[in-house]
């Protein structure tokens, strides 16, 4: 991708629109030469934080092992996010409220047994339910029945263990009835928590936490902790997204840097992200010349001020002024080497509903009016940034720790965990002593994936611990209404209070770099920058 | 520089430890009668003044000193001030070893980083001698039985490679989701380089005095009903603490390496301390766009490691009257 930053953000909505007809053809890369159907494709990946199950596996280092192992009922174009129908045969609906699913006939999950319509019901029974804790789980509130199994208050026990809203018709056929209109529930049944489970899961979890059973095109061979998961082609797999390889070798590195140098030496088939060492002065374009993959983003990063820190609760202007006190541009061009643009809004620019500007002033830098703002605010102490300091986390938010400090006049210092793991488990935990990173990427593309886990009260990935009534309503609303357009402005009406209220400041909008090696005659990026495996050809060795 | 172990030459320095106590004994009574009996150290001394290896190894610690305790006489940029602008700029005038990727003065920071990789390699040294000398004297000293207690004690620590030693220490004291602070992380690390490195000083204080034990004065001494303490302090420790500290000197140079190598891993210093390790650490992705990030705290590693290894040498040269 060529295009200038000015045009990447004045045209987000062109962009998403011609993105298939630009850079490399659309996240993917192509080389010709003759194709080893039983190759092995090995993938940058990082340690796995939790339990290999679909619903519990909210970061990208699980989520690439269990997106490979479990297929949904609908799944993604790797260009725009456009869903189509994978495990689903069609999902029909009149009012947006009831929902029926047919299932393609004679899927199995790896060990035989048949994907039946149960295996979903039981699976989704199982995220919602509360006691199970998983990580995704909300995932499913908009089915009917969801406040049964899973209470508002965390210590209450839930009344039933099965939501009203899930009803088996036949083995292949399934009656979803939400507990208010949602238009955007057929693009969320492609989001892995509602990913089908075997019954084998339901006998020993112990056993399948060993070794996953799913239905998707990759079956689980074995697992090094720390070092290597590998994958097997599942050979009775029959949908559309089936790959052209045998061994998916997932490596576990601690560095993106190490992983950028196996790319380049051909020791490591692709990576979804290049390090920032890598993008200092376009260096990967001299390595890797027509290997480069591209693909546009649904990202957003931010940083998060948890509401459970005395100082931060309610101090809309501390935000408002550490927010104008982050050089964004500098920052994205010098130490992010221009593989990011500034953000200017909680939505992904690229995504319906969203609108250029919606921060406006707090989001632009302003270091005299930022020291006013700081001023006013009363805050004193130190601030930090928390984050992992590993896959390049470190350098842009070391930066913006800079911009804020020499802006405010106040101290301001990075706090790096060893790696992701360590750091989520201190945001899930609740545990922040200071502002954090936070990112998102979203899951499917709607303005909703971009609002409902950030910002809603009790949302999955809610790290600043945001709750707002009037946002909590405002998306309630949204999520209730049939029609899609009508349902966007409700969400942007959401977003504007978020604007006012500022539980995180957006910092910046990722462009998607990614590589492939020479091993691979092709390979893709998705817009949620992850391999799309279907699309792996792996270059024969003569 | 993996292993600080190594580059003293444990054995070596052991055996050479050994004869020098030896030689050192003699010198008085054995001494030339026609010239004034010089002692050991004043003979050592005249040996010295003479060798420029000591001299430049001394003018470059000296100079290395100076910047640890007075940076500011060298620099007036303060090293936290970062200025994207320059980011990643190479050197110039104005900033003689350019600029890094947050846009901080690489020179101000090497100034300002000379203080906590000299702290961390003066304070490993001084309790890994400290530790080695005390357990070595006693091992020596003593009766048989402690002496194999505390000789395969030692063994126990000297076993494990130190980078691997230095992991499991430094990793098990800080969780990976704590963030433990400036004073303690230094605390750490001096700890663990000391509780690894300690049996190199304690073998070779152990067979000094072994050595000086069997001397004439000791049992004559001890024949005239000394105490123990009394033989070790005024007999034995002047005669056997020569060799620790041509140890002591090279070890020295060899823990600041230490110190590189383990901010270089990520788990010993780390910002906002400012160290060379920490300088090498943080530039390190950055080799070739911007190779004087690294050139500059390396350079400074190798001639401060290179200083203390040459004065350690010359000093056991001087010590050593065997080698002349």
């Amino acid at each position: 991708m060529s295009r200038s930053l000015v045009a990447w953000v004045a045209l987000p909505v062109a962009l998403a629109m011609t993105l298939s007809a630009c850079g490399g053809g659309g996240g993917g890369s192509t080389t010709e030469g003759k194709e080893d159907a039983d190759g092995t494709v090995s993938i940058y990946g990082t340690e796995p934080k939790s339990t290999l199950f679909p619903a519990n596996t909210t970061e990208a280092g699980g989520g690439k092992i269990t997106d490979a192992l479990f297929t949904r009922l609908v799944g993604y174009k790797a260009e725009d996010g456009a869903t189509y129908n994978l495990a689903a045969e069609s999902i029909d609906s009149s009012d947006a409220k009831v929902y029926k699913i047919k299932l393609k006939p004679g899927q199995k999950f790896h060990d035989g047994t048949d994907v039946d319509a149960q295996s979903f019901v039981d699976a989704w029974n199982f995220a919602a339910y509360a006691p199970n804790a998983q990580q995704a789980g909300s995932f499913m509130s908009p089915i009917e029945g969801y406040k049964d199994v899973h209470p508002a208050d965390e210590n209450a026990k839930p009344a039933k263990d099965k939501m009203s809203g899930l009803k088996v018709v036949s083995p292949t056929e399934l009656e979803v009835t939400l507990s208010a209109p949602n238009s955007v529930f057929p693009i969320m049944l492609g989001y892995q928590p509602f990913a089908p489970l075997p019954k084998a899961f339901f006998a020993d979890q112990k056993a399948f936490e060993a070794k996953p059973i799913g239905n998707g095109p990759m079956k689980f061979a074995s697992r090094t902790p720390n070092a290597l998961i590998k994958l097997e082609r599942f050979d009775d797999y029959k949908l559309e997204d089936k790959v052209h390889f045998k061994t998916l070798d997932v490596k576990i590195y601690s560095s993106q840097e190490t992983a950028y140098q196996d790319l380049v030496a051909g020791k490591l088939d692709f990576m979804e992200a290049l390090p920032p060492s890598a993008k200092v002065g376009e260096k990967y374009k001299a390595d890797l010349g027509d290997q480069v993959l591209n693909a546009n983003l649904l990202g957003q990063s931010a940083i998060a001020l948890p509401y459970y820190i005395p100082a931060f609760k309610d101090n809309v202007k501390l935000r408002q002024a550490v927010s104008m006190a982050i050089n964004r541009e500098q920052i994205t061009k010098t130490v992010l080497a221009g593989s990011y643009v500034p953000s200017d809004g909680w939505v992904s620019p690229g995504i319906k509903g969203y609108r250029k500007g919606i921060c406006g002033e707090y989001c632009t830098y302003n270091p005299e009016k930022a020291k006013q703002l700081f001023k006013e605010s009363g805050f004193t102490g130190k601030l930090t940034i928390q984050s992992n300091q590993d896959g390049g986390r470190k350098e842009p938010l070391e930066a913006a720790c800079n911009s804020i400090k020499q802006a405010l006049g106040v101290e301001c210092e990075f706090v790096g965990a060893t790696n992701f793991g360590a750091f989520r488990q201190i945001v899930d935990g609740k545990q922040l002593t200071g502002m954090s990173r936070s990112d998102w990427s979203a899951d499917y593309p709607s303005i909703e994936n971009f609002l409902n886990p950030l910002y809603r009260t009790g949302g999955s990935s809610n790290d600043s611990n945001y709750s707002s009534p009037i946002v909590d309503q405002l998306l309630e609303k949204a999520d209730g209404t049939a029609n899609q357009d009508e349902a966007i402005k409700l969400y942007q009406q959401a977003e504007d209070q978020i604007a006012k209220d500022m539980p995180s400041i957006p910092t910046w909008n990722e462009k998607g770099i990614g590589a492939r090696s020479k091993n691979l005659l092709a390979a893709k990026l998705t817009f949620t920058r992850d391999a799309e495996l279907a699309a792996f050809r792996v270059k024969a060795k003569s | 520089m993996s292993d600080p172990g190594s580059v003293s030459g444990g054995a070596g320095l052991e055996a050479s430890a050994a004869a020098g106590v030896d030689q050192a004994s003699h010198l008085d009574d054995s001494s030339q009668k026609q010239r004034k009996p010089r002692s050991l150290w004043s003979d050592a001394w005249g040996e010295l003044r003479t060798k420029p290896t000591f001299i430049i190894s001394l003018v470059i610690i000296a100079v290395i000193v100076l910047i640890a305790v007075w940076p500011t006489l060298f620099t007036s940029v303060d090293p936290r001030h970062a200025n994207l602008d320059k980011s990643l700029a190479a050197p110039s005038g104005d900033a003689w070893f350019g600029y890094d990727l947050q846009g901080y003065d690489v020179y101000a920071r090497a100034m300002h980083g000379a203080r906590a990789s000299l702290l961390v390699g003066l304070f490993a040294t001084l309790l890994t001698v400290l530790i080695g000398s005390i357990i070595g004297i006693i091992a020596g000293y003593a009766k048989t039985w402690i002496d194999s207690l505390l000789s395969r004690f030692s063994d126990i620590f000297a076993g494990v490679p130190f980078v691997l030693g230095a992991i499991v220490i430094l990793t098990t004291l800080n969780a990976p989701t704590e963030n433990p602070g400036q004073v303690r992380i230094i605390t750490q690390v001096v700890l663990s380089i000391a509780v690894l490195s300690w049996p190199v000083a304690m073998r070779i204080m152990r067979s000094a005095t072994l050595v000086a034990k069997q001397q004439d004065y000791v049992r004559a001494a001890r024949g005239l009903g000394a105490s123990p303490l009394r033989i070790v302090f005024r007999h034995l420790l002047p005669n056997t603490v020569a060799p620790v500290l041509v140890y002591a000197t090279i070890a020295l140079g060899a823990f600041i390496g230490a110190e590189a190598t383990l901010a270089f891993l990520g788990i010993g210093l780390r910002p906002p301390v400012v160290s060379w390790g920490v300088m090498i650490s943080e530039s390190r992705d950055y080799f070739q766009s911007a190779p004087h990030m690294l050139l500059f705290p390396a350079g400074f590693v190798t001639v401060t490691v290179l200083a203390f290894v040459m004065l350690g040498d010359a000093v056991r040269d001087a010590l050593d009257p065997k080698s002349r």
